[in-house]
Parts: C-alpha cells; structure tokens; sequence
C-alpha cells in the first residue's frame, strides 16, 4: 500500500517535472525550445532524487526566463549543432550579444538616470525648499516726499457747534462762617511810646516786645499700639533692630490728617514699614500738639525704636 | 556579418564554470557534469552556457550516441573552442596580476 503511494508520489512528482520543463522549454525563444527542452530532459536524467529533479526544472523555468531576456523573440536563429572535434568557431548562427547588451544597457543606463534624477531633485527641493534661510529685514529707503502744506488755524473752516462766547457760568458766593478765634499774632511794629515797648540799648536795634506761644509738641499719646505688635516675624529671626523716624500729620483730636511718611529710614525697609504700619494704626491716639494749652493741627516726627530684648 | 563580440560579463558564476572547462580543455560536459562539477544551479548554468556560446567561447553538439540502445536520451555536450580557451586563459591569468580582464 505504501509502495503504491510512493509510487503514485514518485510519478506525480515526475510527470510535473517534465511537465515543466515543457514549460519551460516553450517559453524559450523558437529557435533553442527543442534543443533546451532536450538537453534539459536528457540532464534531468542524472539527477537521483524526485526532489532534486524538481529544482531542477524550477530553474530550467528560471532559465527559460533569463533566455528570453537576453534573446529576445525573432533575433534568435537556430542553433547547428556543430560537429565534434571541429576546430571552427562558436555555434555558428547564434545572436550576437552586442545589440542585446546594448539594450540592456541603455534600460540599465535609463534607469540609473532616473534613480540620479530623483536624488537630483531631492537634493534640490532640500536645498531650496526645505531649508530655511533666515531672512534679513531691510528698512525702507528714506524719501523726501513733498508734504502738502498744512492750513493754519485761520484758513480753517469754522467748526459746527454751539458758541461757546453765550455761555456763562454763574457760581454763587460761598458763605463761610469763620469762627472767631483769639490769636495773638507777633507782628514786629514800629517802636511806639507805649508802656510795653522794651528800650534797646543803644547801638543795638530796637527790640520789641512778643509774646511767646508756648507750644508743646504732640507725640504718641495714651492708648497708642505696642511697637511689638508691629515687629515683623522675620526681622525677628534674623535679629533686625533699628529705630525708623516717621512723620505723621494729627488733629486737634489726636487722628492722622495725611499718610504718614518715613523721614529716617532704619537701613532695614521691613522695620520701615512697619512703623509706617504702626503710625497708621495709631491714629486716634496721638497726642495733639497744644499751643498755649490749645490743641493745634499739626506736623511732628517721632522715633520708632525696634529692639529684640536680650 | 561583423566581427563576432567575444567579451563576456563575468561573474564568479561564470568564472566557475569557465574553471571546471579548463581543468581539462579538451573535455566535452553536458550540463550536469557543470553542475556536479561546480554546484551552480540549473537556473543560472544554462543562461552562462548559452552566454558563453554565443561569445564563441564554447562549441556544443548532441552526444552521438543511440537513445534507445543506451537507454537515454542523447545529451548536450559543450567544449572550449581555442578562442575561449585564450580568453579563459587570460582572464585568470589577469588574477594573478591583480586585474579582472
């Protein structure tokens, strides 16, 4: 049963290998398909194995396929067998290579023009194209254009609106009520005979008498915020002390009139502003400055002294 | 009839086969002497035998002998002509110079 299959096999295996070579043979130009498909079937004969002889006739058919190219259809005469041991020439009537390898070399020689072509053109558009030149900015040339002269005010056509010179502005007088307040003003006068004028010596010029204003300056009164409620955390760490002068601005009542400002700085612009923070919440709590015992609005400095207790 | 072209590309295949010729000039191989000779596959040895055939290098002609007294067919026999021969010649000779002719 077996040896029927291998049989069977071998056969199958056998008539597709010369069914091949058929193939093959007649693919072949005219004039070498009966000499190659009997060289080749004659050559097939040598070969031991079913296996062997079908890469045999695989490349029989891939032969029959380089043949053609290299002899193309109609230029091909038949080959003559030559006899043997003849010292002639080669096979007489055979096609000489010279145009064929002309051809294929002029279907080589396009080819590898166009393959150069192509990387000519790349090259090209990289160049061109892809590559990215900077572009330089140039400033327009200066031209001395002339201008049209510009009309003066009085070529100028009257402009549409109401007349202003009609309109007028009728501000009522204001009425202010200005308290009656006792101040004694120093105003230097001319020496008189009155009891109080004040007899310079002589040489020296003439004295009069003034009248003093006893005025006492104002400062941070009762109630005024602790400095070390305002001393920064982190001039704390780093061991900052110093004294900042600030100027502040009271009333009558002790309340700040404008912000006030740093006339001496500490070194230190934390501690700075925090004695501007510290003017500032004070208001309310400064003591006023008086003038003969009457409180007046006034300007004052005063120091800010931050110190770490040791 | 110009003069017959008788420059061959060669490559190592070819060169295999032109060496197994000139082992002995004078002996005729069928085909699947070559191949035993130099292992070359069927699909390139044939196109290099025609090649060379065609270049006047080689002379082929059917074995003569009865098919049917031998019981095969006849084969096809190619041997070096003197020219193929000279141009094998020179052209591993040209080896030995460093050059491929």
């Amino acid at each position: 049963m077996s040896q029927r299959n291998e049989r069977s096999k071998h056969a199958a295996l056998n008539s597709a290998t010369h069914w091949l070579i058929h193939q093959a043979a007649h693919r072949a130009p005219e004039t070498l398909s009966s000499r190659l498909e009997e060289e080749w079937l004659a050559d097939l004969e040598s070969r031991s194995t079913a296996l062997s002889a079908l890469r045999f006739a695989v490349g029989c058919c891939w032969a029959s396929l380089v043949i053609v190219n290299e002899y193309p259809r109609g230029r091909v005469p038949a080959a003559s067998p030559v006899a043997a041991g003849s010292a002639g020439g080669p096979a007489s009537g055979f096609f000489t290579p010279t145009e064929r390898n002309f051809r294929y070399f002029s279907l080589r020689s396009a080819t590898l023009f166009l393959i150069a072509g192509l990387h000519a053109a790349l090259f090209y558009g990289l160049i061109t194209t892809l590559s990215h030149t900077p572009s330089i900015a140039v400033p327009p040339r200066l031209q001395n254009q002339p201008v049209a002269p510009v009309p003066r005010a009085k070529d100028l056509p009257p402009v549409a609106g109401p007349d202003l010179k009609d309109w007028t502005i009728h501000v009522p007088k204001p009425v202010i009520d200005v308290p009656k307040m006792d101040i004694d003003v120093d105003v230097p006068g001319e020496p008189t005979d009155k009891p109080n004028e004040v007899i310079s010596e002589p040489g020296l010029p003439p004295v009069t008498k003034s009248h003093l204003v006893q005025r006492l300056a104002g400062g941070p009164g009762t109630g005024f915020p602790e400095t070390a409620e305002f001393y920064p955390s982190h001039s704390i760490r780093l061991a900052e002390e110093g004294i900042s002068t600030v100027q502040v601005c009271v009333d009558t009542r002790g309340r700040l009139t404008t912000e006030p400002t740093t006339v001496k700085g500490s070194g230190i612009e934390r501690l700075d502003e925090a004695a501007l923070k510290l003017a500032r919440a004070g208001s309310g709590h400064y003591r006023a400055t008086t003038e003969d015992g009457q409180p007046v609005n006034s300007c004052y400095a005063f120091g800010v002294r931050f110190q770490l207790r040791k | 009839m110009g003069k017959k072209e008788t420059r061959v590309r060669m490559s190592l295949q070819t060169l295999r086969v032109l060496e197994a010729f000139l082992e002995n000039p004078t002996e005729q191989l069928a085909g699947a002497e070559v191949h035993q000779r130099c292992g070359i596959a069927s699909g390139t040895l044939y196109p290099i035998l025609l090649r060379l055939e065609s270049a006047g290098w080689f002379v082929s002609q059917w074995e003569s002998i009865d098919p049917s007294s031998a019981g095969r067919p006849r084969r096809r026999l190619y041997r070096l002509t003197s020219t193929g021969l000279r141009h094998a010649s020179e052209v591993f000779a040209s080896f030995n110079r460093g050059v491929l002719a």
